[in-house]
């Protein structure tokens, strides 16, 4: 059942912002908007390019329309109290009223849909919880209705990247942006009549020509490469390329714990491609197959450190994320690990949980 | 037609059109509150269901999805029972047993529902929780025995409340078994529930029972020590005959977990 956006439990912030005035600078020069999720961010290099992708990212085969709609029904189905209150008055910005963001949460809209738009929504929505898992079949069956294969791989990236950005901002339970809210409710009447022109400007921002840089080579090469892979051409596929090398870059944790982690939300979701890769980077990292079976059956790793070991079984409760639940613990984790780790196991763990939503549907 | 006579037409054709306008919007504005209320009425009526059945399968059943057919699958079954709690009944005034029976049950369902198993029966004193059912669960033991250390640290604590009221302390035994069970609603004409059967829901109640016999308030099989890592500090109980068993059961008292 999904919730109405003033029942979700929101809690405090779990870090401060940090400004940095050249970061700042910085979002601005490349079209961000310097959010309270950029401010809270801002000390994890890779996890503040993959979120400003992620707000500046551009679709070039399903249309804009779709695109929000899409990021509307994501935040709404992962109770993400921030993205959701931020995309309902993103919708109402571009001039889509009350009443008609009330059909789509709600469901009314669907019977005025045709078959593809309604299994657009169902897909998202089914994508998002992964409860019953989905597979391949759910993508066949969009291009069964008439989605290219491109448009579907692009609508299952962008679901799988806002499950990516609703945990982050889950977890650190940045706070709504209700300036944001409350200037849109102000000045409703006038969005109303601007809307369409605003809506033009927004469509032209987020229509992408495909990405000659993001072909099958580059993407494919990499840790979880073949994820990447089929999603060459589109241009957000650099976004998730992008945070996979940083994520595994990133030296604020070690990769035995990074892919510990993904193998942990592999299993989670029964995603045995997934856990496979997860297996090949840990044997690179020096753990035995009974090692690794080991951990991954008590959530536990006597080769990672104390404050490291925490993660194993905190991690599995960010997969089906229950928000208030989730910003509990990650609070008690953050407590006992620290502000710096606590962030960088938040990107990992939503990480981890959009790269395997993504691969659920390849197998 | 004189240009009087089409300017009255026209004038009749917009009146139409304006009414029927009129018309559809009110019968969509009308529409849209119908349903706005219907979904509130199937709200409230799933949150209600929900204190009956997993949230989970309550959604299952509400969208109309065919995955709750019984099926053949590994779960963890915890059983708890109240020990000498029938006798503290006829002591106690009923008003204050069903208090104390109510915050019992509350305190035992959220340190249970904190590591992802659902009570599925309620009977008397005694409840049945479920790990691996209706969602796969690859923790369920571990889960299992986490929600029995919480159970009791949660027991312990209510107690004390019990306590300084000059009331009656409560104490549990809770059997944790698991195994290839069915699962799935279950029933007949108007009665129907959500619930496992098979041969290792009679281990595990018949492990409960042994808590008596062994004076301990958390007992696990075998089986589910095979699951378990070395933070759990386990103490083999000697092996004891069960009805309906040709091997005797062995037995190990969950202790505590390193931290």
């Amino acid at each position: 059942m999904t919730q109405e956006l003033n029942e979700i439990p929101w809690s405090e912030p779990l870090l401060p912002p940090d400004i940095d005035p050249a970061w700042e600078a910085e979002l601005k020069r490349r079209g961000g908007n310097g959010s309270e999720v950029d401010r809270r961010i801002a000390p994890s290099p890779w996890l503040r390019e993959a979120c400003l992708g992620i707000n500046t990212g551009q679709a070039s085969e399903i249309p804009a329309h779709l695109f929000n709609v899409a990021a509307l029904v994501t935040s709404q189905e992962n109770a993400c109290r921030y993205c959701y209150g931020a995309n309902r008055a993103y919708l109402k910005m571009l001039g889509y009223s009350e009443a008609y963001i009330r059909r789509i949460e709600t469901e009314a809209h669907l019977a005025e849909l045709n078959d593809k738009e309604r299994a657009l929504i169902a897909f998202c929505r089914n994508l998002a919880r992964s409860r019953p898992r989905p597979a391949r079949a759910e993508l066949e069956g969009l291009v069964r209705l008439g989605y290219t294969l491109a448009a579907a791989h692009e609508l299952a990236l962008w679901i799988a990247l806002g499950c990516f950005y609703n945990r982050v901002t889950i977890l650190l339970a940045v706070p709504p942006e209700q300036g944001f809210e409350q200037w849109v409710l102000a000045k409703r009447f006038r969005l109303m009549l601007m809307g369409p022109v605003m809506r033009l400007l927004a469509e032209r921002r987020r229509r992408g020509k495909r990405d000659p840089q993001a072909t099958a080579e580059t993407l494919g090469a990499g840790d979880y490469g073949t994820v990447l892979r089929p999603l060459a051409g589109l241009p957000g596929a650099r976004v998730m390329k992008g945070a996979l090398d940083g994520a595994f870059a990133s030296p604020v944790l070690s990769r035995a714990v990074k892919a510990l982690m993904f193998a942990i939300v592999a299993r989670s979701l029964d995603c045995r491609p997934s856990e496979a890769e997860a297996r090949r980077l840990l044997a690179a990292e020096g753990y035995s197959e009974a090692e690794v079976d080991k951990a991954l059956s008590t959530l536990q790793s006597p080769k990672l450190s104390q404050s490291e070991a925490r993660l194993l079984p905190w991690v599995r409760d960010t997969v089906h994320i229950q928000t208030a639940q989730a910003q509990s613990r990650t609070r008690e984790l953050a407590a006992a690990i620290g502000g710096p780790a606590a962030l960088e196991a938040i990107g990992v763990a939503a990480l981890a949980n959009a790269t395997v939503r993504l691969a659920m549907l390849l197998e | 037609m004189s240009a009087e006579a089409a300017a009255w037409l026209l004038a009749a054709v917009a009146l139409a059109a304006g009414a029927l306008a009129w018309s559809s919007a009110r019968r969509a504005r009308l529409f849209e509150r119908l349903h706005a209320e219907t979904k509130l009425r199937l709200e409230q009526l799933q949150r209600e269901f929900e204190r009956f059945a997993p949230p989970d399968l309550v959604e299952r059943l509400t969208e109309g999805r065919g995955d709750v057919a019984p099926q053949r699958r590994q779960v963890t079954m915890l059983f708890a029972d109240l020990q000498g709690f029938t006798s503290l009944c006829d002591r106690l005034d009923p008003a204050l047993t069903v208090t104390l029976l109510n915050d019992y049950f509350r305190h035992m369902s959220e340190a249970i529902q904190r590591h992802h198993g659902h009570i599925t029966e309620l009977v008397g004193d005694g409840l049945l929780a479920l790990f691996g059912a209706p969602e796969t669960n690859p923790w369920q033991c571990r889960d299992a025995v986490l929600a029995a250390l919480d159970m009791r640290a949660a027991l312990a604590a209510y107690n004390a409340k019990l306590r300084v009221q000059a009331l009656p302390e409560l104490r549990f035994g809770v059997g944790i078994h698991t195994g290839e069970v069915i699962v799935g609603v279950m029933g007949a004409g108007e009665l129907n529930k959500f619930t496992v059967t098979g041969d290792p829901i009679n281990v595990a109640s018949r492990v409960e029972g042994l808590t008596r016999e062994h004076g301990v308030d958390l007992l696990i099989t075998g089986d589910v020590r095979a699951e378990l890592d070395e933070r759990f500090r386990l103490r083999e109980m000697p092996p004891v005959n069960v009805k309906g068993k040709p091997e005797p059961i062995r037995t190990y008292h969950v202790e505590s977990i390193a931290t």
